[in-house]
């Protein structure tokens, strides 16, 4: 595999890894005491909108439809939106962070070249 | 013709008064750094002159130590939530503290190690609230204790059963001299329409030799309810010293309440208790209490001695809408053009700050009567006040004179509901009578005030009076008793804000104006934290206070808090207050409103702080119990706060 095959699916790799960490930020404000937010729904939304994250960002990496992975991307850049201003009404900054690592990682994978993307794809798949 | 005997006794106790006052034997604000009640002061002051932490070096603040009592119930179970709202009171180089469980503990000030707990053992059943509630304890010492004799000082724990317990405040053993075995039981007194337990959810004022016990009751239910009641003990028995009754002897049975279920302040030195009293019942429809009550809803000062009337004025005629008189006035010497003025200012849920003459409860500033709506024709039997007063100074902290305004966002996501809520309420200012038409009438501000229970703080040094209020807009609605029965068809009762007000013609309805998801359907600020000079009556500063949370979602700090508890003020120049939805404990500078610092905490603190020094070290208190009424959320944790040694 070629050095901009792996940058391509770095950005990917990079959204997955933000949408995880946001959750487990999320999970950990939840479970303890003093965070402000334990216990709260606003943090269950956001450990679901976070896993949702992670996981569009995984499908996108593997989607073989051009049309589906666009739909994906502007969905996850929607999610990574709203967790990172559900996180801001939250007063989570950490939560914040991860967001814009998922949002660095989508960015780079919407870099990735349509026909480079279907190679890599094949090389996945 | 009561109003006309009242000032005539005002004119004749103020001589008796301002002879007390030049032979005064304890002074108005203590020499010494106290903080044994609830108010820190029996001048509720909540003033503490140690200054070792500053506006300079507040932001180093750390937590030294904190406790979790365990006694909390989040509702879930089969407990009710718990609300905890009790000021630490320190005192015999101990921290004592009450619990919603009932319990007593004994705490080390500097490291919150257990010294001794006792449990009363109390039910927990909710008998007259929503939630088990508790404001902590009182304290007592002898002027002159007998060496090796038990019960020279004494603990006072309250409980919702109506019985008071007395513990010696060395061994947490009980009194046994006290009352009967420890226990004064004000269900013996409890036999005018005795619906509920009068609960002693408050701890009492102790003021000298004497215990002063008020007591909380149910809202909303009934028409007719025990009588508003203030007793006084001797501290070692428990005997009964004088009661004072609030209501006129020829109509306690047709009506009830106007109690004093909040703490009391007191001037020792001029032998005088201040009672802050609440209004009759029902609470929202007065046809059954159309004669004057003219100790409802005031301030009423006592003779300590005696529990004889001194004076006493009435801040709500014929009140229909349930604004209590909810917390303590605050006791103060102010210098007004030149005139040195022993005060009183008492805050109220309307947003109005009364200031008045402490020993004569004449006017600093003018109190103007002033015209205010009537009824629309819809509710039998009702009389209304023509007028209401109105203090000209300190301005009123809200502006209840027009309906809120709208805040766009929430009506904007509730598609208009919220405009709409605000074209079926009729509102023509804060004493607008309760009706059956349309959606009802705005009480703005709410029953919850306005200004709570924590009332006003005051620096004497400076002369600053510090105050937190809410701005919370409710409705109220009447239904006639046919029409409430079928509104609230299987439902328990509270369920949807629905109250029976049995006995009355008319049911109730009482719901906070929010849209459907749950954000206020008013504009911001929801609550504020002010400065007042006492010497011109103009407000220094106000801001709004802490951020409103739900969901887990915190509202811009701009937007501010509703707020439970008050504040604590020092010599060191700073304001300590929780209070807030955010369950954040916060510093301010009391000069210009900053805020300095902040900590979270277990649950909102709705208690007033407690300032202590111990071996040298300067010490704030926070107890985080949470209260239902902000928000579901609860807790059993006391924060105490030092600089790092």
């Amino acid at each position: 595999m070629s050095i901009t095959q792996n940058s391509y699916r770095f950005g990917a790799v990079l959204t997955v890894a933000g949408g995880l960490a946001g959750a487990a930020i999320a999970l950990y404000a939840y479970l303890t005491p003093l965070t402000g937010i334990n216990g709260s729904a606003g943090a269950l939304l956001v450990i679901v909108s976070s896993l949702l994250v992670a996981g569009a960002g995984l499908i996108i990496a593997l989607i073989a439809s051009r049309f589906g992975r666009n739909v994906l991307r502007v969905l996850t850049g929607l999610g990574i939106l709203g967790t990172a201003l559900a996180a801001g009404f939250l007063h989570q900054p950490m939560l914040i962070l991860a967001m814009v690592v998922a949002a660095i990682g989508l960015i780079l994978d919407c870099m990735r070249p349509a026909r480079r993307a279907s190679l890599m794809e094949g090389a996945l798949l | 013709m009561i109003r006309f005997t009242l000032l005539l006794t005002s004119a004749l106790v103020a001589g008796v008064a301002a002879q007390a006052q030049t032979e005064r034997t304890a002074p108005l604000v203590p020499e010494t750094a106290t903080w044994d009640g609830f108010h820190g002061q029996l001048n509720a002051q909540k003033y503490s002159p140690l200054s070792q932490i500053t506006a300079d070096d507040v932001d180093q603040l750390e937590k030294v130590w904190e406790v979790h009592t365990g006694d909390l119930s989040d509702g879930t179970g089969d407990l009710a939530a718990t609300v905890w709202s009790a000021t630490p009171v320190f005192a015999n180089d101990t921290l004592y503290i009450g619990t919603p469980f009932y319990r007593i503990l004994a705490l080390d000030p500097a490291t919150g190690e257990e010294k001794w707990s006792f449990d009363t053992k109390s039910t927990l059943e909710p008998l007259t609230q929503p939630a088990i509630k508790n404001r902590g304890v009182a304290y007592w010492e002898a002027d002159e204790p007998i060496e090796g004799e038990a019960c020279q000082k004494i603990v006072y724990l309250g409980t919702m059963d109506a019985r008071l317990f007395a513990v010696d405040a060395d061994t947490g053993e009980p009194c046994a001299d006290f009352g009967e075995d420890g226990v004064f039981d004000t269900n013996h007194y409890n036999t005018v329409n005795a619906r509920f337990p009068t609960s002693l959810l408050q701890p009492p004022t102790v003021v000298g030799n004497h215990v002063v016990l008020g007591w909380a009751g149910s809202d909303w239910d009934w028409a007719e309810a025990p009588p508003g009641a203030v007793f006084s003990l001797d501290p070692q028995s428990g005997e009964l010293q004088w009661t004072f009754e609030t209501l006129p002897e020829d109509i306690r049975q047709q009506t009830g309440t106007a109690n004093v279920w909040t703490a009391m302040s007191a001037d020792e030195g001029a032998g005088l208790v201040y009672l802050p009293i609440a209004s009759p019942s029902p609470n929202y429809w007065g046809g059954n209490r159309t004669e004057d009550i003219p100790y409802a809803t005031s301030t009423t000062a006592l003779d300590l001695e005696t529990g004889e009337v001194v004076w006493s004025r009435q801040w709500v005629h014929h009140d229909i809408w349930d604004y209590d008189i909810n917390s303590a006035p605050t006791l103060m010497d102010i210098t007004v053009d030149g005139e040195e003025i022993p005060a009183l200012i008492q805050a109220t849920k309307q947003g109005f700050l009364f200031v008045v003459n402490r020993l004569t409860g004449e006017d600093v500033w003018p109190i103007e009567e002033r015209p205010v709506p009537g009824g629309d024709g819809t509710i039998e039997g009702e009389v209304y006040a023509e007028t209401q007063p109105f203090p000209t100074k300190p301005a009123p902290l809200l502006d209840q004179s027009h309906k809120p305004d709208v805040w766009w966002i929430a009506d904007a996501v509730s598609l208009g509901g919220c405009s709409k809520l605000w074209d079926d309420l009729w509102y023509e200012g804060m004493y607008t009578p309760p009706t059956l038409n349309g959606s009802g009438v705005f009480t703005y501000p709410d029953s919850s005030g306005g200004v709570q229970w924590g009332g006003v703080a005051f620096d004497p040094e400076s002369q600053t009076a510090i105050v937190n209020f809410s701005h919370i807009v409710q409705y109220i609605q009447l239904y006639t008793r046919e029409d409430y029965e079928q509104q609230t068809e299987g439902a328990t009762n509270g369920e949807g804000g629905f109250h029976p007000q049995t006995g009355a013609p008319y049911g109730m309805s009482l719901k906070t104006a929010l849209n459907w998801a749950g954000m206020p359907c008013w504009e911001p600020p929801y609550g504020e934290i002010a400065a007042i000079d006492m010497g011109t009556g103009d407000i220094k500063w106000r801001r709004p206070i802490g951020s409103s949370q739900r969901y887990g979602f915190y509202m811009p700090e701009s937007m501010g808090s509703p707020t439970i508890g008050g504040p604590a003020v020092t010599a060191g120049g700073v304001i300590f207050i929780g209070a807030t939805m955010d369950a954040k404990v916060r510093a301010y500078d009391e000069a210009t409103g900053e805020e300095l610092w902040e900590d979270i905490v277990e649950a909102p603190a709705v208690s007033i702080p407690a300032v202590y020094e111990h071996e040298g070290r300067q010490y704030v208190a926070f107890v985080a119990g949470g209260n239902t009424i902000l928000k579901d959320q609860v807790g059993d944790q006391i924060a105490v706060y030092a600089l790092p040694e």
